[in-house]
């Protein structure tokens, strides 16, 4: 269990780590906060010829209002947007699912955009991403991009990130305030991956939701969006929701798979169950309050 | 000088009984252990495996060049290499494999992940990297993985004629059973199906071997005993044993798995032979989980017959383990039959027992190995209550052997003289208020909550010593220093069990010196004496017992030298907080160290005839075995919309004898449920079709947490057994009697849904609780297409000898014959003397030489009985069948069953 030989370098600005990852012709891989690149590289199933430590790129770090919402730096660690203010009172769903995001000693070395970037379909930070409509930025030699979270996933682990691009950051967009969200998982052991989640936001105007962000995780090959029942749940008022019909509309988007863990069929009737009951829970103590 | 007797049970003790601070702890707490990865020696060089990919194939090349070649590499070693060795891949009985085991893979590999090239070089990265570089070829062949398999498939090892590597009891059901099966007012039948789980110590395998001399070695190995260790390896490589010397200071846990050493261990000393300079191979946790052996897997069908009032009147069982294809010993795993009832008035049980071969990562030990038998006879007793319309309680107050039936003797032999499942159940139930729960569940039920109560009832041989040739008592070494210090040089060793601690307690008390002045030494092969080390529970009873017997005759010692000192007799003399005293005289008063500077450097004011020094050795020899009974509950909270368990309580009401330190007895204990409940919950080493292992990451092994165990409650429900001290074992039994507590509880839960599946399969995951609740089965998983195995693929058996001229059988003169025991095969000389059709002869083995008359010829068949005194009386039937040069047949051994016997003509 030692990773197979590896050149090292530590860039200090983005351009100069596009550029080693242009350079190297993708045979490069990014290391972050390493809590899944380490295994993979000391089981030897990730092989790189160059690794491109981000750790020392100042502004990949940090959280900080922005035009069009909130960025935050790909390298922020997950213990500090955890413990962050600004999260906590604009986006604290998203504080929520760090909650989940495996135990204290990742967290502290885990980062945002890791996560984000690794793909892990059954991984909490992506999902918010794609529910709450965040949008990736990505920087190479060629220039910069942004690509919406939506967009970003195509299969487990697999984004269409080119080999020589580099996450910079992930901006949500801005939610009002008051906004309701919603978030639950299901995992074997605290930490772990989930077996089903689902996580949301829903914004109101005068008593009926104006805008709806929906996902799922656990739920098929990548983090997904539920739109049909977002598009559903626009205009409607709080007290007319039907949780369970919403929930179902919800499923239909989803294709889960059988793992030693859990299998499909489990993952649709709970996660049904789940999306139905953080909805109902949600609207309930939101008409109550 | 025999040992004086103690009363049972230590009475009134300063230590004994008390939580003192473990010995342990400051060095393991603070990072200062020293374990096989913190020895670092001038020169050492590391290894790394090249492993099969394949679970069954012929090797047609290795290609080991461009490894060779590359810089750092200092050599690379193939079985052909270590062949010469000869190593024997001996079980824990210290018995040679009966199929052909060797360190490296030769001509063939047999399951994923098997050793078939070891590197040398600088470092672990270089060597791995190398290993990487070592090009084999393959004949690929379908792979043996499941017991189905393994019943249909072809035999995997040349020379064999199926999967079955241990078979024990008869395929036939006994008339008179039947009858009584199928005539009583309920026959309950029960499956369970164990999945395969991985020991998975904290520490992974790990040894460092460095050669001093020509045959000289030093082994710092993680084990659990390295008295056990050198005498393996001394007979593996038939060294001398005290040219062996193995060091294993601390050791994170073990659990059956590093009993002895196994292909990787092996692999490393013998190429530390060869190379000359020290070897070190750390185990990473990727190798650990899929190739360091494994246990449990294992499936069982239990029919059990009761009368209308629900006693049990007959019982008969079929089990069935995987050994994978290289186990550490072929198993049957008999002591389930022996442990299935032995706490129960159960009138006849008869059992069919099986190992079988496959190609998957060989077998070895995991706390409380025979588990299986309590798992399947209490889920069984509580679905059998639920048919009956009985209480869980009230089925097992009508069937437990309680003290009062007493001393009699179970129907498998089992001798009963002093345990008390009855009583812990009966002390459990005073602290838990069953009435009170069961009003709590029907509330809680009308609300949408399903609790559930689950209660375990158990007994467990500990202490075995003197009727196995590894099981031997325990040796204790003491003496006092003119320092006034105790130091104890003991046989066993910890890897995790606190004995440094609990040997110290007990030398304290018994020599009335201060905790704090006694040091335990074990863990180094040169220091102390031979013991197989922790297994089966026997430490705290055999070791303890040492501890008394030689603290006791030290004291006696002192007391004897003090007397003569102080002109006063031996009887008025006390050891008192490392004082000694003289009743009546308080002037009088020395200290310890005083009476030992005498006792060492001054023997000419000993008294006459006495020794000097203050040093005494004592092999305690227990009972040949001792139990350990306890009554377990939990009460569960099952979510009925996602099918996840909670464990709201647990609670342990045990009989484990004079209890030493609480705090170990409770850690043991608790360690033991940790794993019940993960093994229940959570655990899982799966294989595919073609014999992959899943789970080669702790993300996919799914261990408990901290966070998955709840706090347990502790009945201490002792009473001293008669081993000295009166100590009874609790190594194991928290991973044995913690499944069906579980278990139980669940069903309990779900009762208002149905039972659980006919087959208990485990774990059980929320997709299988789930589909209890819902009626439905929610399990279908998109499965992999069933693997086949095809019976025409043949064997790579060797060609048969030449066979004799038929009707021409010769049997007169010496045979070399195997017969498989229930501790592995054993092999033995059989000399026949034929006059016209009676037979007579002589058995030689290991053991010794017995000789037997009375036997019968015909056809080539002969049939006689050899009675045998050991392990115990037994008269053994032989019905064996001569053709040419070879014969097989079955040796009948009473309520044993039948074994294979098998066997050629001595050349």
């Amino acid at each position: 269990m030692k990773p197979a030989p590896f050149d090292y370098v530590a860039p200090t600005s983005v351009e100069e780590a596009c550029k080693v990852l242009a350079e190297a012709g993708g045979g490069a891989t990014v290391l972050a906060g390493g809590q899944t690149l380490m295994p993979l590289l000391n089981l030897r199933m990730s092989q790189p010829f160059v690794l491109v430590d981000i750790n020392k790129i100042p502004e990949l770090s940090g959280i900080s209002r922005s035009e069009n919402g909130i960025r935050i730096g790909a390298a922020t660690r997950q213990c500090d947007a955890l413990s962050n203010a600004l999260l906590a009172a604009e986006l604290p769903v998203l504080v929520e699912a760090l909650r989940h995001v495996g135990h204290h000693q990742t967290r502290n070395r885990g980062t945002v955009g890791g996560s984000i970037t690794l793909g892990e379909p059954a991984a909490e930070q992506p999902a918010c991403a794609v529910a709450l409509g965040a949008s990736i930025e990505i920087a190479s030699v060629r220039g910069r991009r942004s690509v919406a979270a939506t967009e970003f996933y195509v299969g487990p682990f697999m984004t269409v990130l080119e080999p020589d691009e580099l996450v910079t950051g992930i901006t949500f967009p801005h939610w009002p305030s008051g906004h309701i969200t919603l978030f639950r998982e299901l995992a074997q052991r605290p930490g772990d991956f989930a077996l089903v989640g689902m996580v949301g936001a829903l914004a109101l105007e005068g008593g009926s939701i104006t805008r709806a962000g929906l996902g799922w995780f656990g739920m098929g090959g990548t983090p997904i969006r539920a739109r049909a029942a977002e598009a559903a749940l626009l205009g409607q008022a709080l007290d007319s929701v039907n949780a369970d019909a919403i929930a179902e509309l919800a499923l239909s988007e989803c294709a889960p798979f059988d793992d030693h863990h859990a299998s499909a069929e489990y993952r649709r009737t709970v996660g049904r169950r789940l999306f139905a009951k953080a909805l109902r829970e949600a609207l309930t103590v939101r008409e109550a309050a | 000088m025999n040992a004086p007797q103690l009363p049972q049970g230590l009475g009134a003790a300063r230590y004994i009984g008390q939580r003192v601070l473990r010995k342990e702890d400051p060095r393991l707490l603070t990072g200062r252990g020293q374990f096989v990865d913190d020895i670092s020696l001038p020169g050492m060089l590391h290894c790394a495996f090249a492993r099969s990919p394949i679970a069954r194939g012929n090797i047609v090349s290795i290609d080991t060049s461009a490894a060779k070649d590359m810089p750092g590499v200092h050599a690379v070693y193939t079985q052909a290499d270590l062949a010469h060795f000869n190593a024997q891949m001996l079980s824990f009985f210290l018995l040679p494999p009966e199929v052909e085991i060797t360190p490296l893979a030769g001509s063939r590999v047999c399951y994923v992940g098997e050793p078939l090239a070891l590197v040398v070089a600088d470092s672990r990265a270089l060597a791995e990297d190398a290993a990487s570089l070592i090009e084999v070829e393959y004949e690929e062949l379908d792979p043996v993985v499941t017991l189905a398999d393994a019943r249909a498939g072809p035999p995997i090892h040349p020379g064999t004629s199926d999967n079955v590597s241990a078979e024990m009891g008869d395929e036939e059901l006994d008339d008179d059973l039947a009858a009584t099966l199928n005539g009583a007012a309920h026959l309950v039948m029960h499956k369970v199906v164990h999945q395969r789980i991985s020991q998975a110590p904290m520490e992974c395998r790990g040894v460092v071997a460095t050669r001093d001399g020509n045959e000289e070695l030093t082994l710092w190995i993680t084990c659990q005993s390295p008295h056990m260790i050198a005498r393996w390896v001394s007979l593996s490589l038939g060294l001398p044993q005290t040219a062996i010397r193995v060091i294993a200071k601390d050791v994170g846990g073990s659990f059956g798995l590093k009993n002895h050493p196994w292909k990787e261990e092996v692999s490393v000393i013998l190429a530390a032979l060869l190379f000359g300079r020290p070897l070190k191979w750390i185990e990473d946790r990727y190798e650990a989980l899929t190739t360091s052996n494994q246990c449990r897997e294992a499936e069982m069908t239990l029919q059990a017959a009761f009368d209308a009032e629900g006693h049990l009147l007959a019982s008969h069982g079929d089990y069935a383990c995987n050994n994978g294809a290289n186990p550490q010993g072929p198993d049957n795993n008999i002591a389930v039959h022996m442990f299935l009832w032995a706490a129960y008035k159960m009138p006849a049980y008869a059992f069919l027992t099986r190992g079988y071969y496959t190609n998957t990562m060989g077998l070895a030990a995991y706390r409380g190995p025979w588990a299986l038998e309590s798992l399947i006879r209490e889920t069984l007793l509580d679905k059998a209550a639920r048919k009956i319309g009985i209480d869980p309680v009230e089925i097992r107050r009508r069937n437990l052997v309680t003290l009062k039936d007493q001393p009699s003797v179970s129907s498998m032999g089992i001798p009963r003289e002093d345990i008390t499942p009855a009583e812990c159940m009966e002390k459990l139930l005073q602290h838990f208020d069953l009435a009170a729960f069961r009003k709590e569940q029907v509330a809680a039920r009308a609300e949408g909550r399903y609790l559930g109560f689950g209660l375990a009832t158990y007994v467990e041989p500990t202490g075995s010593a003197g009727s196995m040739p590894v099981m031997t008592g325990e040796l204790a070494q003491i003496r006092i220093e003119p320092t006034g210090k105790v130091t104890a040089t003991m046989s066993t060793h910890s890897q995790g069990h606190g004995t440094a601690t609990t040997m110290a307690q007990i030398i304290a008390d018994r020599l009335g010196v201060a905790y704090e002045d006694v040091t335990v030494f074990e863990g180094d092969s040169a220091r102390g004496g031979f013991s197989p080390g922790a297994a089966g529970s026997r430490q705290g009873v055999i070791g303890g017992g040492a501890a008394i017997s030689a603290a006791d005759l030290l004291a006696a010692k002192v007391k004897t030298i003090a007397a003569h000192l102080l002109n006063a007799s031996a009887e008025t003399i006390t050891i008192n907080g490392g004082m000694v005293h003289v009743a009546g005289a308080p002037e009088m008063s020395r200290k310890l160290g005083e009476i030992a500077a005498i006792a060492y450097g001054e023997p000419d004011r000993l008294p006459p005839g006495c020794e000097s020094g203050l040093e005494v050795q004592h092999r305690y020899q227990p009972p040949p075995m001792t139990f350990t009974s306890a009554a377990h509950a939990c009460v569960v909270e099952v979510d009925a919309e996602t099918g996840f368990v909670k464990i709201l309580r647990w609670i342990s009401s045990e009989d484990c004898g004079t209890v030493i330190n609480p705090a170990v007895v409770e850690g043991q204990i608790s360690g033991g449920l940790a794993q019940a409940i993960g093994m229940v919950l959570l655990e899982e080493m799966p294989f595919d079709a073609r014999g992959n292992p899943l789970a080669a990451t702790f993300k996919d092994y799914l261990l408990p947490a901290i966070s998955d165990i709840p706090e347990f409650e502790f009945v201490h429900a002792n009473t001293p057994s008669q081993a000295l001290g009166g100590m009874r074992g609790v190594g194991e039994g928290g991973a044995i009697i913690g499944p069906p507590t579980l278990v139980n509880a669940i069903a309990d839960a779900l009762s208002p849904f149905g039972e659980l599946p006919d087959t208990l399969a485990l774990p059980l995951t929320p997709t299988k609780l789930l589909s209890v609740i819902e009626g439905r089965d929610l399990t279908a998983h998109s499965a992999p297409a069933p693997v086949v195995v095809s019976a025409d693929v043949p064997a790579s058996e060797p060609a048969p000898a030449a066979a004799a001229p038929a009707g021409e059988v010769r049997v007169e003169g010496a045979w070399d014959m195997v017969l498989k025991t229930p501790m592995g095969p054993q092999g033995m000389v059989v000399t026949f003397a034929i006059v016209g059709s009676a037979v007579s002869g002589r058995f030689d083995s290991p053991e010794g030489t017995q000789e037997f008359s009375g036997g019968t010829l015909e056809e080539g068949r002969v049939r006689f009985d050899l009675k045998v005194e050991k392990p115990m009386k037994i008269t053994l039937k032989y019905d064996l069948q001569f053709d040419g040069d070879s014969v097989s047949g079955k040796c009948k051994m009473g309520m044993f069953g039948s074994a294979k016997v098998s066997g050629t003509r001595k050349v």
